[in-house]
């Protein structure tokens, strides 16, 4: 049984992202369900949200920071999966959705890490294996094999930096708003090699919410909903310990793009989808994503980086609103925030970055992936628009 | 006694660590090649690191599951109450039934163990002992202490088959007398004023012990061929060796601007060396001094052929790794002064470090009964082949491996940062593909690690949190080292 076309997203919302020194979990949370209220015409929550779903990774408390911010005592249900937790609960809701247990639903991330005091993620030394553990030291285990394979190197992420800090800057709630020059990207500080300063996402607070809806009720909420073509999840063996992992792909993104094009009844990604929000924790994670999710060819992702083919204006645009890398990565609200500035694109209304296809058209179709853990888990969501 | 097996030193093994602190760096200057300088533990090493490499390279083609007993000599342990010779023998992989014992509290604590070991063996309660003396003494920052100690460790392998140096006479001379200490809780070495300590504690002792030996054994000074004789320092060892009448050609290398006086492991390291460079028939002194003074004569036997992975003291002394600014070093020894204290929180669970103890301190992995694929850490579902519970035990810490893929970590503590981390390929006996390790590699550089550098094991402190050492393994780069052939 395929998800297709059984749910659809009517509202979005999404809050200012970035260090939010003096806004708690409960104030962005209450910005983002209320801009998603009223850009599905809701008025009355209590009355037309059936149930919540919720995910962050760096929570305090649990859900109840979701339950007592909205004040909507109803089904609350809380996910995590990484960096995938968002997409997880937009998952888990629209499922719940699909099999007719709720009508309309609230997919609510988020994610306050700056209140931790430290910047960036903390040096885990818990244990005495598997150290040090940040996520650039495992997203950087591709790098060496990769580059020795197909001859990329440092100054192609940093194309990849240039292009998202690019597309930050026209993003009115993105964290950092700043062009950088590929020089810049390449002399930032070593975080852990090859990933400088500049390959690395912005860690920040933010929070993203969207209200879906089965698809027989949703143009009784607006004339120009966006349906759900596919919703899946992929993980795999640990790539430490996998002995079969040849470190020049992450293979949860290829079994979870498998599964949505399948869904989606999608053949040729590269044409078929129209815009992308990929997972750039760190530039090499978008440059193996534009591979893994099948776009490009398998060491093909230098060559398209030099002819922009990922740019605003490039062939498949990824990244549109700045990515992690500058809109912000609060763990939980990404892939929900993801789903927003897909749902803009593909409603024509995301201002000063709105995309126009080449053949003139408005684009009708468009990707979400996220992937986290060592990586261990993905998620990718496809989403369409009738035109 | 003609044709019986008498019981003696069966193999042994030394070990000093990479990096060397010239006394031009101490001065705060650069540093200057060919200038003094000593041997230190980095800070990823302590006295039980040391003793383990020591021993991996003492028990190199031995039988370890014929080894009844470990002794360990050390002043320098983390714990008060918690037996450092137990982590040995579990970093060993030793069998259950292992007697273990730490001897402390004295630099003469290596020849003590050494003579315990070989009483045991003498008496039959123990047919095969590992003896392992290491130290990581620290004088205060610019003192007088701080460029003559130094850090190593030496192993030996007693038993009464295979002798290679058998033990003919000791002698002991006891003497109370405060002359140098660390109070619990001193980091530092102390001592009462030099002449005084001198004379009526190091020389006064280990000269009556000396003479007490060769009127026991019936053997002069000339009998002997060489001497591995303990000193505080360089000058009260010419003034020891005058006053009992050795010959400067006597006296084997004290390795004074080299290593440096390692304490408890000091006279064991300077026999190591000693036993290298002698021949069958010939007859070895041993004097070391800490509370009172041991003597102990060996006659060397035919020595027997070594692995090829063996390091002697020479090649040892040769792998060697400048720290080239004072505050490395500090950092490396935990003596940088910051506002708050180290993070004194309750570190990693005991109750996981006891159910992950056959992984973190024997590197022990296992195999798939079904399909003969390695994992590490063991769980319990086979990655490959997906049955369960079908394991059998297998152990890396001897093998080498290459590394898959690396980064180089900026954020993680370190002296000189960054650290190198790498998915590390253990390479089994039979040259098949063991498990892949997530581990870091250490004494490398930024220039030198690579895809496929090949690897090999190394136990090390990986951090202190709960203010405690917590071991695990690191690989380090197989790197050939010039010096004699053994």
């Amino acid at each position: 049984m395929s998800i297709k076309d059984k749910v659809a997203i009517v509202g979005v919302g999404c809050c200012k992202f970035g260090e939010n020194w003096d806004r708690s979990e409960e104030d962005m949370i209450v910005d983002a369900a209320y801009e998603a209220y009223a850009d599905a015409g809701i008025t009355e929550p209590s009355k037309q949200i059936d149930a919540i779903y919720c995910g962050s990774l760096y929570t305090k408390n649990g859900p109840v920071e979701v339950g007592e911010a909205l004040k909507l005592y109803k089904p609350l249900t809380a996910v995590s999966n990484y960096c995938a937790t968002g997409t997880e609960a937009f998952r888990a809701g629209v499922m719940a959705v699909a099999c007719g247990v709720y009508d309309t639903v609230l997919v609510v991330g988020y994610d306050k890490p700056k209140d931790r005091g430290v910047s960036g993620p903390s040096v885990n030394i818990k244990g005495v294996r598997d150290l040090p553990a940040t996520p650039a030291g495992w997203f950087a285990m591709c790098a060496a094999p990769y580059f020795k394979k197909f001859g990329a190197g440092r100054e192609d992420l940093a194309k990849i930096a240039v292009k998202n800090h690019y597309n930050g800057t026209l993003s009115p709630k993105s964290f950092l708003k700043k062009i950088i020059t590929e020089e810049e990207a390449l002399n930032g500080r070593m975080i852990s090699w090859p990933f400088g300063l500049y390959d690395c996402a912005a860690q920040s607070d933010g929070a993203a919410v969207a209200v879906i809806t089965k698809a027989s009720l949703a143009k009784s909420f607006r004339s120009d909903p966006v349906y759900v073509k596919a919703v899946a999840s992929g993980s795999a063996a640990n790539p430490h310990t996998d002995p079969d992992h040849d470190f020049l792909r992450w293979k949860p993104t290829e079994n979870a793009a498998a599964e949505a094009y399948k869904m989606a009844g999608i053949n040729n990604p590269f044409t078929e989808i129209h815009l992308a929000q990929v997972h750039d924790c760190f530039t090499l994670t978008e440059l193996l994503a534009y591979e893994d999710l099948g776009f490009i060819a398998k060491g093909a992702a230098k060559e398209h980086i030099a002819n922009g083919t990922f740019a605003l204006t490039g062939a498949l645009p990824v990244n549109t609103d700045g990515g992690l890398k500058t809109f912000g990565h609060p763990t939980g609200a990404t892939g929900v925030r993801m789903l927003v500035e897909n749902v803009l694109q593909l409603q024509g209304r995301a201002e000063k970055r709105q995309l126009i296809l080449h053949n003139k058209k408005q684009p009708t179709m468009a990707l979400t992936h996220n992937i986290g853990g060592f990586p261990t888990g993905c998620a990718v969501t496809i989403i369409g628009i009738d035109k | 006694m003609a044709g019986m097996a008498s019981a003696g030193i069966v193999s042994y093994g030394a070990y000093i660590p990479l990096m060397r602190l010239p006394f031009s760096v101490i001065a705060g200057k650069a540093p200057k090649e060919g200038g003094p300088e000593k041997a230190v533990a980095w800070m990823d090493e302590d006295s039980v690191t040391l003793g383990v490499a020591a021993a991996q390279n003492c028990l190199q083609g031995f039988d370890r599951s014929r080894i009844d007993a470990v002794i360990f000599a050390t002043t320098t342990y983390a714990f008060a109450e918690k037996q450092a010779a137990a982590i040995i023998a579990k970093a060993l992989n030793l069998k259950g039934d292992v007697r273990t014992a730490d001897i402390a509290h004295s630099t003469r604590g290596g020849t003590i163990a050494l003579q315990s070991a070989i009483d045991a063996v003498k008496a039959g309660s123990a047919s095969r002992v590992l003896v392992v003396a290491a130290d990581c003494r620290m004088g205060a920052p610019g003192s007088g202490f701080e460029s003559n100690t130094g850090d190593a460790a030496a192993a030996f392998l007693v038993g009464n088959e295979g002798v290679v140096a058998t033990l003919d006479c000791a002698c002991a001379h006891t003497t109370e007398i405060i002359d140098i200490w660390r109070k619990q809780g001193d980091r530092f070495v102390h001592s009462w004023e030099d002449r005084f300590v001198n004379v009526h504690g190091y020389i006064d002792n280990t000269v009556a012990a000396i003479k007490g030996l060769l009127a026991k054994s019936g053997k002069t000074v000339a009998d002997i061929s060489k001497a591995a004789l303990y000193a505080p320092e360089a000058r009260s060892l010419g003034e020891m060796s005058r006053a009992a009448g050795i010959a400067k050609e006597q006296i084997n290398d004290p390795l004074f601007g080299k290593v440096g006086n390692a304490g408890a492991a000091f006279a064991p390291l300077l026999l190591i060396n000693a036993l290298e460079t002698s021949k069958a028939g010939e007859k070895i002194l041993v004097a070391n001094y800490g509370d009172g003074a041991d003597a102990l004569l060996f006659t060397v036997n035919n020595s027997r052929a070594r692995s090829e992975n063996y390091r002697n003291v020479v090649q040892m002394l040769a792998r060697r790794k400048v720290v080239d600014a004072y505050g490395k070093y500090m950092k490396a020894r935990g003596l940088t002064i910051t506002e708050y204290a180290e993070v004194d929180e309750p570190g990693i669970s005991a109750t996981v470090h006891y159910r992950e103890r056959d992984e973190d301190l024997s590197f022990e992995g296992q195999v798939c009964s079904h399909c003969g694929t390695h994992q590490f850490p063991k769980g319990r579902v086979c990655v490959r082949c997906h049955s369960k519970d079908q394991w059998t035990p297998a152990c890396y810490s001897d093998l080498t491996g290459k590394v898959v893929t690396y980064t180089l970590d900026a954020f993680f503590p370190s002296p000189e940062p960054p650290t190198a981390v790498g998915i590390v390929e253990v390479i089994n006996a039979d040259g098949s593909a063991g498990p892949r390790i997530h581990m870091q590699v250490c004494e490398t550089t930024p220039k030198d690690i690579a895809i496929d550098l090949p690897v090999q094991f190394t136990f090390r402190c990986i951090h202190r949190v709960g203010l405690r050492p917590n071991y695990f393994w690191k690989s380090t780069p197989i790197v050939a080292v010039e010096g004699v052939a053994v």
